[in-house]
């Protein structure tokens, strides 16, 4: 039987009942959708942590303590236990290829006063003048701060999260404790936002402050260090500079090894913990690494929603077939051949499964679209999505098809026309 | 009495042939629905055949269809031997060389009249414009040229049994087989159809009619009478009922 006319014999028997078409449809449609909004939404996320991390630090190498069992992100800040010296970041700073060892610690503030109005809860990055540079970060207005003065520098939406927006030469009051002194600080410079704040991201999102501090005098937190006798400041971080970004690899192998030969750090680090030397690169394919194991989960869950669509139409089809059992029992008595009789029901299959397919891309696409929307990502659509939908439409028409059609075809003719 | 098989040669080769055909149900009671029954259909012929239920009607028109095989015995489709064919074969026997007419019409509801009338070519591999110009000159013929894209549904017993026959034809049958085709109608829409059977018996078909209606089979040249699943007599119909119906009613929109 001719391909296209066979389609619109069973595209008819479809549009005769369309309320039940589109129920039967329903399985498949939001198995769809949901592949392609949280894939799209699991990429656009990807992009968007891609570009965050992208920017200035991709000659950047980041140093830090991890635990054996977490799998921490290094290089997203926070985390890790504090062991390298200042006798480390020097060892680091010495290594050839290195342009600059930038330590970096932090300091939780109960609260961050300006005039009459106080913030409370503030992480202050605790670092060298160096770390903008490193950072690739610039001044909207003002400096770095200075080491040993009471100097900060905030960010712009640090700058503007009190009553009065802070300018450079205010003077902000840092409560590091409940029952600790407020300390003074100089507002020295305020930085420019980045592309990806500026532009407002999930995990930059523009409403979220950073205030940096100099190590001295803000960062009291000093071990004994086993390599020079004498007490040092301990960072749980290290940002170390490539001096270009295509010897990254290499310097990560050198600084590996300067760190387990004569680092404090591999001295005084606890049980449990090790030591991560980590480039752009293995901070982006960690990043990659979860973002992927989130969309293996999603799919999986959208195979189960898939496997229920395909039940719901060999369901339907199968009611289908016991309906039009008379109209089989005619087509085969005036020489329907078994395989007229399975195309027939199979193109009925194929094309629920298909609709509900193309339905749920739209529906997928557009939930997608209001879902980065909502959360501020960049709309990041793989085209590749539509084919795909457009196969899993067809395979699961075709799965869903075959017995119902295979059981049409072994209707006898004889039954069939008796039946009323 | 039962009828001689075929044999001699100057005799125009039969459509039909049965010989010593024996139909036995393996449910129910082992009583055989067809107990050595035979008879042959010459080309052209125009046979009722009739019988009380049980007498084996239907069994004999599911043979001769092809919709089914015998237990024992030779069934001959014009010159091929059915009880050795294949459900394919068989199927392309229906396909190509039987036309149905069923008591019910049987009709696809879905499909408009000149798509049903088409039906068969599609399954026959008949290109599109050709099937639907053939199928729009047989309704015209049976007097449905402007009922060509109803739907059964809006369209009258004695309408949709003109498409049915219609559709019957559409492969250009060696035989026409109507399985009581007035049974759902009212007489003088009965007397339509079995006037345009007529006619087309007249103009060389050979038919096969299954009636209870002693009314309806007089319209054939010969009644079978099958009693027990075997032939009991064959009459040959000395007057022929010719309905009152002229030529030209049969094109009514009854």
């Amino acid at each position: 039987m001719e391909l296209l006319t066979g389609l619109g014999l069973s595209w008819r028997a479809i549009s005769d009942h369309k309320l039940r078409s589109m129920l039967t449809t329903l399985g498949v449609v939001i198995g769809v959708a949901a592949v392609i909004t949280f894939v799209t939404l699991g990429t656009s996320l990807q992009a968007d942590v891609v570009n965050t991390l992208a920017g200035g630090d991709q000659n950047v190498v980041t140093v830090t303590a991890v635990s054996d069992t977490q799998a921490g992100i290094a290089g997203l800040g926070g985390g890790g236990t504090a062991v390298f010296t200042q006798h480390d970041v020097a060892l680091l700073g010495r290594t050839p290829g290195v342009a600059a060892a930038v330590p970096q610690g932090g300091l939780a503030a109960a609260g961050v006063g300006y005039r009459n109005d106080t913030v409370g809860r503030q992480w202050i990055t605790v670092t060298t003048p160096a770390y903008f540079e490193a950072q690739g970060r610039s001044f909207a207005a003002g400096r770095p701060f200075q080491e040993g003065r009471p100097e900060v520098v905030l960010n712009a939406q640090a700058a503007t999260m009190f009553e009065e927006n802070v300018t450079v030469g205010s003077n902000v009051t840092i409560v590091p404790g409940a029952t600790q002194r407020p300390v003074n600080a100089t507002v020295v410079g305020i930085l420019r936002p980045t592309s990806a704040e500026s532009g407002g991201t999930l995990l930059s999102a523009p409403d979220r402050p950073a205030i940096y501090a100099p190590t001295d005098p803000y960062y009291g937190r000093r071990v004994s260090s086993p390599a020079t006798g004498s007490y040092q400041r301990v960072y749980p971080e290290v940002l170390v500079v490539a001096t270009d970004t295509t010897n990254v690899e290499s310097l990560k192998g050198r600084l590996q090894s300067r760190l387990a030969a004569s680092s404090d750090a591999h001295l005084i680090l606890p049980e449990g913990y090790h030591l991560s030397v980590a480039t752009y690169q293995d901070r982006v394919s960690k990043l990659r690494e979860i973002s992927s194991t989130f969309t293996a989960y999603v799919v999986g869950i959208a195979l189960i929603s898939l496997v229920v669509g395909a039940i719901g139409i060999a369901n339907i089809m199968l009611a289908n077939v016991a309906e039009r059992r008379r109209e089989i029992g005619i087509m085969k008595a005036i020489g329907a051949r078994n395989r007229d009789v399975v195309q027939l029901f199979l193109n009925e299959a194929v094309l629920l499964g298909l609709l509900g397919a193309l339905l749920g891309t739209v529906v997928g696409v557009a939930g997608a679209f209001v879902g980065t929307e909502l959360i501020k990502l960049p709309f990041v659509m793989d085209v590749v999505w539509l084919p795909v939908a457009i196969a899993v439409g067809v395979g699961v028409g075709v799965v869903a098809g075959l017995y119902p059609a295979w059981s049409a075809a072994r209707t006898d003719p004889i039954e069939a026309l008796r039946y009323e | 009495m039962t009828a001689d098989p075929p044999s001699a040669e100057d005799e125009p080769p039969a459509v039909v042939s049965l010989v010593n055909v024996y139909k036995v149900y393996r449910r129910g009671e082992a009583v055989p629905a067809l107990d050595g029954l035979s008879l042959s259909l010459p080309r052209g012929s125009y046979t009722a055949v009739m019988g009380p239920s049980g007498s084996g009607k239907s069994t004999l028109l599911n043979l001769v269809g092809c919709l089914d095989r015998p237990t024992a015995g030779r069934v001959e489709i014009d010159g091929r031997d059915a009880t050795t064919l294949d459900e394919d074969a068989l199927t392309a026997i229906r396909r190509e060389t039987v036309g149905f007419v069923f008591q019910t019409f049987n009709l696809m509801p879905r499909l408009t009249a000149v798509e049903n009338v088409a039906l068969p070519m599609l399954f026959a591999g008949v290109p599109g414009p050709e099937r639907r110009q053939r199928a729009l000159d047989l309704l015209g013929s049976v007097g449905l040229a402007d009922r060509v894209e109803h739907r059964p549904n809006e369209l009258s017993g004695g309408q949709r049994q003109r498409v049915a026959i219609a559709r019957a034809l559409a492969n250009e049958p060696a035989l026409l087989l109507a399985d009581e085709p007035t049974g759902n109608l009212d007489s003088e829409t009965g007397s339509t159809i079995m006037a345009l059977i007529g006619r087309l018996a007249e103009a060389g078909n050979t038919v096969l009619l299954v009636t209870h209606e002693r009314d309806v089979a007089e319209h054939a040249e010969r009644i079978v009478h099958l009693l027990d699943g075997t032939v009991d007599r064959i009459e040959t119909v000395s007057r022929r009922r010719v309905d009152d119906v002229e030529e030209d009613v049969v094109g009514w929109n009854s």
